[in-house]
């Protein structure tokens, strides 16, 4: 057996290695195609800046390790935060109880994987900066937001820094570990004037070192971001309604490929039949210029890993090509039913959770239409701008929010709008694509995309895009 | 960790307290969570999914010269809670000081938590085969119904939560509680032309859990009654709530009469204390005492006594729901809705009318019933509202077809004062919720 190098989970986890072996064995005792123990080991560090002072500050520890058990479809798990070798097997053993083959199963002995790639190298992690040097951040943030304009009435800015040190073992032998760190600076300003109060959300950071705020995206920005949307809707209308020609900022408007396309090109919701796309691989679902893709390895995003929470190293995933559906987000148990390889898009939240097929950072590949050439094409409609959210469901039916937008009239952005929702179905809304912009953006390193409970850090991203006909939801 | 007895987490919340005010801490607070879960989800017939397993964690807050920092683990060794301590009392030094921080005080009201009803033994007694059965049996019912095209599968599951509690005021208290649940998720019609919904059934005791036909009939008329949907025009028309719906407003409500969203001025019901934000039709209130249901508890995050709070008497707002630190920003006193920082609803309700949501229904020329929202669009700042929205379309008192691909859009602080007829159906399903309403007057956008 090899010892581990760089991340030694008998460091974090205080386990032996030999024990874990045991317990792998004793989790296929009754039988079972697989098994698996995720160890994690996740710090955070908090600051909460409102009402001019520095609130509080916050650390967290969270420590434990969950077991799976797969046989044919069925998943048996069991999690604890106690890592006494009685606890432990408890957890085996509840694992264990979804097969009852009775067949022993023989568990690979444990070899460490190595790997040489790193998507997140930071010059110092996070976690180990000082907090001094955090909060005076988190002040540079709000003193930007709060000194823009007298209108700003209240601020509130919050930093985030989370280390999940996270090892994972598996009966076919597999030892593998990673150390992702994950920054997050928010600021969220308030605008006032007469009766009106209106808010404006800005952020950034990724799987980034603090360096982040002085070379990519500085705390002054941040703040003057959130105080400029803030201002901008005092003096925005109320949204139109009805169908219409809709233009999609880049970057934020990712959105729409997360929700309308992710989500059902995850494999579990296929291989269920439940996704209107269950039965149209190889087919049309979209105009011909739309290439999307789900890439886990882009640099420093927050939607990326080094390897994904099933221990398998993350491929660059083309899901549609040419307007074609090509290719599906795979897990372990789905890539396995379906007879698919794996992708490495196997998420899961935390070590109470078990994995399951997941976006990572997902995005409209860019197109040949100059921006400006796409917003004069449009006589009347509607210039999507910032994103609150969406949902979507298995149906293909969707909707996103939007915070802030534009009217489109004779080819020239005009009025500011506020709070505004677009739904549609997806196919239709892939079709109805007329024109995809040259300049591919990402959204705000910001996002969290919920599934079956489970919260895990996402990015999207997409280039202006021109849709024909889509439904807006105001109050005109 | 080794053994214990049932006082063993008590013990450790005290003797944490101590060691922060050995070192040095003005005040503390330490809470525990002791949980175990049990869940089981099913689909066609089989079992996908089996998880069990307890698990604990632990929160802190220390308090030094004015200033506040927490810490939390779900490493509860000694050693890894005194350095939490330690730290957190360090890094105090670095917050501002902050003349509304701190505990509350002790308050001399004692607890009959028995009376409450919060748990049910029953529960852990429950064996996994029985379990697994109610699950297959909720979706073998609805799968039955040849309308019925696919399942998202039904899930049983149970919890059962001790919680801790002790401070350096003296405050020293646990009790335990248990929830179950069933829930089942349906879809209906061919792939291209699809609807779905679920239906679900949520206790504290197993023996009020609703039957499983109960549940498995009910997901299924959810479902494919949005068969078959229509787009409609955009226009202006009187909407329909039904009660799940109603729920969903509510919470959108507390957001905006939360203390916290108020002190940060993120609500538009600032400065609206004692004044008429509503019909006066309207009575809504949060009740923590009421045995035995979802949101009921003896005391709040920080150990304040629940209580019943009018939050909306006759259409006036009457007060908002605070933890401590909120109700010390607002020169108020706190309503026992503590979620530490932030504040959490107890059992927050809209009184229910005495008209039956059938006549509802009749009373409707043209309109539509809201059945199901989607997606984000809520701003508390402003109350706007815009949804992605499904609903049944009435003409002449008469559900005539059901409408997809729609929008509706309207603003809380005018729905409150347009609500024409309140139901008689109030169900407590949840912790927040509210009967059958109708609303004069809102955007519903279409083609």
């Amino acid at each position: 057996m090899k010892k581990p190098s760089s991340l030694l989970f008998e460091d974090h986890f205080n386990i032996p290695l030999d024990y874990l072996q045991k317990i792998l064995n004793i989790s296929l005792s009754r039988g079972g195609d697989f098994s698996e123990i995720f160890l994690e080991y996740k710090l955070y560090n908090f600051i909460n800046m409102e009402e001019d002072i520095i609130k509080e500050t916050a650390e967290s520890i969270s420590l434990g390790l969950g077991i799976r058990v797969l046989s044919g479809e069925k998943t048996g798990y069991g999690y604890t935060n106690n890592f006494s070798f009685e606890k432990i097997k408890k957890a085996a053993l509840t694992a264990s109880s979804i097969s009852s083959s009775h067949e022993r199963k023989k568990t690979s002995l444990l070899n460490s994987v190595q790997f040489s790639h790193n998507f997140y190298p930071v010059l110092k992690s996070p976690h180990k900066e000082s907090m001094e040097k955090k909060i005076s951040l988190v002040k540079k943030a709000y003193l930007s937001a709060r000194n823009f304009d007298p209108k700003i009435k209240k601020v509130k800015v919050s930093f985030l820094d989370q280390t999940q040190h996270l090892t994972i073992v598996n009966s076919e032998g597999l030892l593998i570990s990673d150390a992702r760190p994950l920054v997050r600076l928010d600021c969220l300003a308030v605008a006032e004037k007469e009766e009106k109060r209106e808010a404006g959300f800005s952020g950034g950071g990724g799987r980034v070192g603090i360096e982040y705020f002085s070379n990519t995206l500085t705390p002054e920005e941040i703040g003057q971001d959130a105080a400029k949307e803030a201002l901008n809707l005092l003096e925005a209308v109320l949204p139109p309604a009805g169908e219409m020609p809709v233009v999609l900022a880049p970057g934020h408007s990712g959105v729409l490929v997360h929700e309308a396309v992710g989500h059902l090109l995850e494999a579990d919701f296929n291989r269920k039949k439940t996704s209107i796309f269950w039965n149209k691989m190889g087919k049309k679902v979209a105009n011909c210029q739309v290439f999307i893709f789900d890439d886990p390895t882009i640099p420093h995003f927050r939607g990326s890993y080094n390897i994904d929470d099933e221990g398998t190293i993350p491929k660059k995933t083309l899901l549609i090509k040419k307007g074609k559906m090509t290719g599906l987000l795979q897990d372990r148990l789905s890539a396995k039913l379906m007879n698919k390889p794996l992708t490495g898009h196997g998420r899961r939240q935390d070590y109470t959770c078990m994995p399951i097929p997941r976006m990572s950072n997902t995005y409209i590949d860019r197109g040949e239409y100059a921006p400006e050439e796409i917003i004069k094409s449009v006589k009347k409609g509607f210039y999507a701008h910032k994103f609150q959210g969406g949902q979507v469901e298995d149906s293909g039916k969707f909707t996103f929010s939007i915070s802030s937008g534009y009217l489109l009239e004779n080819g020239r952005l005009t009025a500011p709008v506020k709070q505004a929702t677009l739904i549609g179905t997806n196919i239709n809304i892939l079709n109805n694509i007329k024109m995809i912009g040259s300049d591919l953006k990402f959204g705000p390193q910001t996002g969290t995309c919920g599934k079956e409970g489970q919260q895990v850090p996402v990015t999207d991203g997409c280039p202006t895009i021109k849709i024909a006909k889509m439904t807006v939801g105001g109050q005109k | 960790m080794k053994e214990e007895d049932s006082t063993y987490l008590k013990e450790l919340a005290e003797s944490l307290v101590a060691f922060g005010r050995v070192n040095g801490a003005d005040e503390v607070e330490i809470s525990i969570l002791d949980g175990y879960e049990f869940s089981v989800d099913v689909r066609l017939g089989k079992i996908e999914n089996l998880v069990e397993a307890g698990s604990r964690s632990l929160g802190l807050r220390v308090i030094k010269d004015k200033k506040t920092a927490f810490g939390s683990s779900s490493d509860l060794s000694r050693e890894t809670l005194q350095y939490l301590v330690k730290n957190a009392i360090k890094r105090a030094q670095l917050a501002s000081t902050d003349e509304f921080s701190g505990l509350p005080p002790l308050s001399p009201k004692g607890f009959n938590i028995p009376s409450l009803r919060l748990f049910d033994a029953e529960i852990a007694k429950l064996d996994s085969e029985k379990k697994i059965a109610l699950a297959i049996n909720t979706e073998k019912i609805a799968l039955n119904d040849k309308r019925i095209t696919n399942s998202h599968g039904a899930s049983f599951e149970t919890k059962e939560i001790k919680t801790t509690l002790a401070n350096s005021n003296g405050f020293l208290q646990e009790y335990e509680q248990t929830f179950c649940g069933i829930s089942l998720g349906l879809q209906a019609g061919e792939t291209d032309s699809r609807v779905e919904d679920y239906w679900f059934s949520s206790k504290r005791f197993f023996n009020e859990l609703e039957p499983p036909e109960e549940i498995a009939n009910i997901a299924v008329e959810r479902t494919v009654r949005q068969l078959k949907p229509r787009k409609i025009k955009t226009q202006n028309v009187p909407v329909i709530f039904e009660p799940m719906m109603t729920s969903w407003l509510l919470g959108f409500l507390f957001a905006c009469i939360s203390g916290v969203s108020i002190y940060q001025k993120t609500s538009f019901l600032v400065d609206k204390l004692g004044k008429r934000i509503g019909g006066s039709n309207l009575d809504i209130l949060d009740d923590g005492l009421m045995p035995g249901m979802l949101g009921t508890r003896p005391y709040d995050a920080e150990g304040v006594p629940c209580q019943k709070t009018q939050v909306i008497n006759k259409g006036i707002l009457k007060n908002y729901l605070c933890n401590t630190y909120a109700a010390r920003k607002l020169t108020l006193k706190s309503t026992g809705n503590s979620a530490g920082t932030g504040v959490t609803p107890n059992n927050f309700y809209l009184v229910p009318g005495s008209i039956p949501p059938k006549e509802i229904i009749s009373s409707l020329d043209k309109g539509l019933i809201l059945i199901r929202t989607l997606g984000h669009g809520l701003n508390p700042v402003t109350g706007d509202i815009s949804r992605g929205a499904y609903g049944l379309w009435v003409e002449n008192g008469e559900i005539v077809y059901p409408v997809s691909e729609i929008t509706i859009s309207g603003n809380l602080g005018e729905i409150l004062n347009n609500i024409e007829m309140i139901g008689n159906d109030l169900d407590m399903r949840s912790s927040v919720s509210g009967p059958t309403i109708k609303i004069k007057e809102l955007t519903v956008a279409g083609q």
